[in-house]
């Protein structure tokens, strides 16, 4: 067979092993995408409706008004700014520990991933219970007095115990990819660091951190998003509450992007609002990663 | 060291895998009641039309007794009629819209008022035609056409333990206006040690746990109907005009803090449903804020105290009577094949002897049917049907509210008032705000 005959044989099998992903990724992703789009700009209710009428940007001039959608905004930022520096840190952390020359080292790898393995909205109840019974019952118990009350209660320190839970989710998850990213470092070179007199943290800095930017990359990326996108374990940890005040209205203290949209479309049927959040939620998204990822990659080093 | 790389990145693809496997499971789960669904539907109409009808319950309590009655009826109807229920704060609505977007939809759904009617009236059937209908006051009727099988009527005032407002000397007959409640607070308050009590009333306020039902919807209908006649739709209309009545506000604003004032602080501020009847249950309240569908948890938790209710009083002038209406209809899916063996299993409901049964004794409701002869063996529900056989109840207008508007923005403003964070006077702004904002919402 040509060299021709080849290329185009390989070409088919490509196709032919992208096809089924293909076909799922566009009936399940990319059509609804389209219909989203094409119902933000409609009056949808999302229930039977004799017609669905064009009103253009109506509903994205109705939600740029909206505080309590602001106050989503804002408060998804702050939680995924802490969530991921905070999953960030631990996920390093452990896998240097994991990486180490500590006794049961796999044993606290498969630990610390299992987390992940429990869905966010069980995981949100069992941490409820956690906050809103074991803890304060233990405070009380044992006397003290500044754990007493939930961390529920109040708006700032709910969103703490988000910050909590998903870290404890998703921060095994990361430190599989540091682990990967800090095992690809060439033992030689540290050897030879060391061997020059640099200490740990030397070390660390100047020779680990670098060639493991690759992995901070794809880290921070997937960490950004997945806080940005937050949900299920909003929804069962918090619901969005407790209450709070944003602009001289009643909002909810935790309330995420994604519960907010969900709450518009479904909980207060309006749906093409919903819809329209959704779509702007999708831009800010994309814009956030493709800048975040643009920074991260001058970083990296080559080997 | 490279085996043990290998090792470990094995163990890591295989752990990956088993996360891939649990997300696929969960999600095929819903795809295989969806075929399920589609062949029940796609089934050719012979005798029975289906082999299955789907009742979506939203009623949490009544769970248990509904599976129990629906398994007795499909051992000699020819049709599994099989029920799913969501609710207890979780969102029914939602669901129902998901399940018509996956081509899901139940057979027998329920909806709760206007708006629920609004958003599914084109698949709705007629139901004027079935035996029932003639033996209810209180079936869902638009345009003189009955297309809703009221459920059971339900109510809610300040439900109290006898024993105790014994014990301080309290009558409750004298708990019918704001200042008389207020004094019995006072009292009750001053006794905690001697009654055994942690605080006067259990209510809850909380968002996270999805309390804003009571909140938002429950006590606000306070504000919507009570001392008015019954069907009474003044406040309510205003409300819809984006208006409010600001004295009669004013004075239900200081009734609701009052409430919270003397309601264990836990309780309100980060309790659940169980966390409420729990505090009632064990005697560590004298009040709780529920309506009678709390029964059959007090009766799990052991609650063997005389107990019964007494109005909500926001008023400086007597208001005589509790909140009772049917709070939602059963309504049957025009649309499905199965709407026929639906109709049948309404119809066993309300005329059946194992239906009454199912009503007044196993689920404890209030039923809605004349020919009802059983009264209600728990104490709650049979308050309330003391209430309403002596006139004295007023109306649920709260369902008139815009999708979501109590739940979601009026209960979180009742929770600033509860931690604190606002006084009264910013409760009724706040309210005042929101409330104006109503006609845009309907427009």
């Amino acid at each position: 067979m040509n060299n021709q005959g080849m290329k185009q044989n390989n070409r088919l099998v490509n196709a032919l092993f992208l096809a089924p992903s293909l076909t799922a990724f566009i009936l399940v992703v990319i059509i609804p995408f389209f219909m989203g789009l094409y119902f933000s700009l409609t009056d949808w209710n999302g229930a039977i409706q004799d017609k669905i009428n064009f009103v253009g940007l109506k509903n994205f001039s109705v939600i740029f008004s909206d505080v309590k959608f602001h106050y989503s905004f804002l408060v998804t930022t702050v939680y995924t700014a802490a969530n991921v520096i905070v999953i960030n840190l631990v996920a390093l952390t452990l896998a240097m520990m994991v990486t180490s020359n500590i006794k049961f080292r796999n044993f606290y790898r498969s630990g610390f991933f299992t987390p992940n393995l429990i869905g966010g909205i069980v995981l949100g109840y069992v941490w409820q219970f956690i906050f809103v019974n074991a803890i304060p019952g233990f405070a009380e118990s044992m006397g003290i007095e500044s754990l007493t009350s939930s961390l529920l209660g109040k708006g700032s320190t709910a969103l703490a115990a988000i910050v909590i839970v998903g870290s404890w989710q998703y921060a095994g998850y990361i430190m599989m990819i540091y682990v990967a990213a800090i095992q690809n470092v060439p033992v030689s070179l540290l050897e030879a660091a060391q061997i020059d007199g640099a200490n740990f943290l030397q070390r660390t800095r100047a020779i680990l951190v670098p060639l493991v930017a690759p992995a901070f990359t794809v880290s921070t990326f997937l960490t950004l998003v997945n806080s940005f996108k937050q949900f299920d374990v909003n929804v069962s940890l918090t619901n969005g509450g407790p209450s709070g005040q944003f602009a001289g209205k009643v909002v909810k203290a935790t309330e995420f992007l994604a519960l907010n949209i969900y709450n518009t479309a479904f909980t207060r049927n309006r749906m093409a609002e919903g819809q329209a959040k959704a779509v702007v939620f999708f831009l800010v998204l994309v814009i956030v990663s493709l800048i975040q990822v643009y920074f991260n990659k001058k970083k990296e080093v080559e080997m | 060291m490279r085996k043990v790389l290998s090792i470990i990145l094995l163990v890591t693809l295989v752990l990956s895998l088993a996360a891939c496997g649990t997300t696929t499971t969960t999600t095929a789960a819903p795809a295989a009641t969806t075929a399920a669904a589609a062949e029940t539907t796609a089934a050719p109409a012979e005798t029975p039309a289906v082999e299955k009808i789907v009742l979506a319950n939203n009623k949490v309590e009544i769970d248990e007794q509904l599976k129990a009655f629906a398994a007795e009826y499909s051992k000699t109807a020819g049709v599994t009629v099989e029920i799913a229920t969501t609710g207890g704060g979780a969102d029914y609505g939602g669901n129902l819209k998901a399940q018509l977007q996956s081509g899901n939809m139940p057979d027998i759904f329920v909806i709760e008022g206007p708006a629920g009617y609004d958003d599914w009236k084109d698949i709705i059937a007629d139901l004027g035609d079935q035996p029932w209908a003639a033996d209810t006051d209180y079936a869902y009727s638009v345009d003189g056409k009955t297309i809703g099988f009221p459920v059971a009527i339900e109510g809610y005032g300040m439900a109290y333990n006898k024993a105790l407002l014994d014990k301080a000397g309290i009558d409750p007959k004298t708990l019918t206006n704001f200042n008389a409640y207020k004094a019995a607070f006072e009292k009750l308050d001053g006794m905690k040690a001697d009654l055994g009590i942690d605080a006067v009333v259990s209510m809850a306020a909380s968002t996270a746990t999805g309390m804003t039902w009571v909140t938002g919807l429950h006590n606000f209908n306070i504000y919507l109907t009570a001392g008015l006649p019954y069907g009474d739709t003044t406040v309510i209309d205003k409300l819809l005009a984006g208006e409010v009545d600001e004295a009669r506000l004013t004075q239900y604003a200081e009734y609701v803090n009052m409430l919270f004032q003397y309601a264990d602080k836990e309780v309100l501020l980060n309790g659940n449903y169980d966390a409420q009847a729990q505090a009632f249950a064990a005697g560590k309240t004298v009040f709780l804020h529920q309506g009678n569908w709390v029964d059959p948890t007090l009766k799990t938790l052991e609650a063997d105290f005389e107990m019964a209710y007494a109005p909500h009083a926001p008023f400086v002038e007597d208001t005589d009577g509790v909140l009772a209406a049917p709070p939602s209809w059963y309504v049957v899916n025009g649309d499905s094949a199965g709407a026929e063996e639906a109709k049948k299993f309404l119809n066993a409901i309300a005329t059946t002897e194992a239906g009454h049964s199912y009503m007044v004794e196993a689920a404890g409701m209030i039923p809605a049917f004349k020919s009802v002869k059983l009264t209600p063996a728990v104490p709650l529900s049979k308050s309330i049907m003391e209430w309403a056989s002596a006139g004295k109840t007023y109306s649920w207008q709260q369902y008139k509210m815009p999708s979501g508007f109590g739940m979601d923005t009026l209960g979180p403003i009742y929770e600033q008032l509860a931690s604190g964070a606002v006084d009264t006077a910013g409760f009724v702004e706040l309210i005042k705000g929101e409330v104006a904002t109503v006609p845009d919402l309907l427009g």
